[in-house]
């Protein structure tokens, strides 16, 4: 099964890295969808099959809690995997998004830490067979 | 300014290069002058439980090698101006992330905005609440952090919270 992304970051350089890492992490990937704020975001989950989304949390126009929060009251997906990739570091802000069921990611991360989060998430059918 | 915030800014700075960029930096004293026209500089402001700003400055070379390491850029491939301050920019919302729980607390919630660039000729901030300089193999970083209304960061375990 190939899995469709959604990686919400207002900055190019993050989104790009982001990609970079999934693709060497042996992630069967179908199509890699970016955007630069949450209601981009929001506006591509309405047009696209997403099956992971990966967000960040200081976004301009609508940041990552508030598109998390919206996606949660969506029937299509309020329960679409979700990974928090952020260099947030209040626990108290932390705590909260996870009762959206979220994973959180800190800022910087490893390669290995994206690949075992999603692994968690979503199986390790999804990888390639030397990724398992 | 504290020796314990400083220290700290120094601390996630030197973490955030090496593990976002691979680029290796090593605390120095500041220098006795600068000539502001050899860095690349951005400013993030912030508000929340810390209100100000931070600036994270590059002097010339460090910050294409910096893009290049961020987005894998093959060897001689060049990258676009707009690419490079697109890195520098995130460098420092990486390290302001991570540095205001350092100096706020953390269970404190911050709102970090967008980096922008900042001219050579701005204004200088002569008493910033902490700040770093490091040296790098092909040039220096300099990190700078201003509080409004005088306010002095108290590092997470220095304060009277700490655990003894």
């Amino acid at each position: 099964m190939a899995v469709n992304i959604l990686v919400v970051d207002d900055s190019a350089v993050m989104r790009s890295m982001i990609q970079k890492t999934l693709t060497l992490s042996g992630l069967q990937i179908g199509e890699i969808h970016q955007a630069g704020n949450g209601r981009e975001g929001l506006a591509a989950l309405e047009s696209k099959w997403i099956d992971l989304v990966i967000v960040d949390i200081n976004m301009p126009v609508m940041n990552g809690e508030e598109m998390i929060a919206q996606m949660r009251t969506r029937s299509e997906t309020k329960e679409t995997p979700t990974i928090v990739v952020s260099t947030e570091g209040s626990q108290t802000r932390i705590d909260r998004l996870q009762r959206f069921g979220v994973r959180f990611i800190h800022k910087p991360f490893s390669p290995e830490s994206i690949r075992d989060v999603v692994k968690e998430m979503l199986g390790s059918e999804v990888f390639n067979d030397r990724s398992r | 300014m504290t020796e314990a915030a400083d220290g700290r800014l120094a601390e996630v700075t030197i973490d955030t290069l090496e593990k976002l960029a691979f680029l290796f930096a090593s605390p120095m004293d500041a220098p006795a002058e600068v000539d502001e026209r050899a860095f690349s500089t951005v400013r993030v402001d912030f508000g929340g439980a810390l209100s100000g700003g931070m600036e994270l400055s590059l002097s010339g070379p460090v910050l294409a090698e910096l893009a290049a390491n961020m987005l894998g850029a093959m060897e001689g491939e060049a990258l676009t101006a707009d690419e490079q301050q697109d890195a520098l920019k995130e460098l420092a919302n990486v390290i302001c992330g991570n540095v205001l729980p350092e100096l706020g607390g953390h269970e404190a919630e911050f709102n970090i905005q967008t980096p922008y660039p900042v001219p050579a000729n701005r204004p200088q901030w002569n008493a910033p609440a902490a700040a770093c300089h490091l040296l790098l193999e092909n040039g220096l970083c300099r990190v700078r952090v201003r509080l409004q209304d005088g306010a002095m960061p108290v590092p997470a375990g220095a304060g009277p919270d700490a655990q003894r």
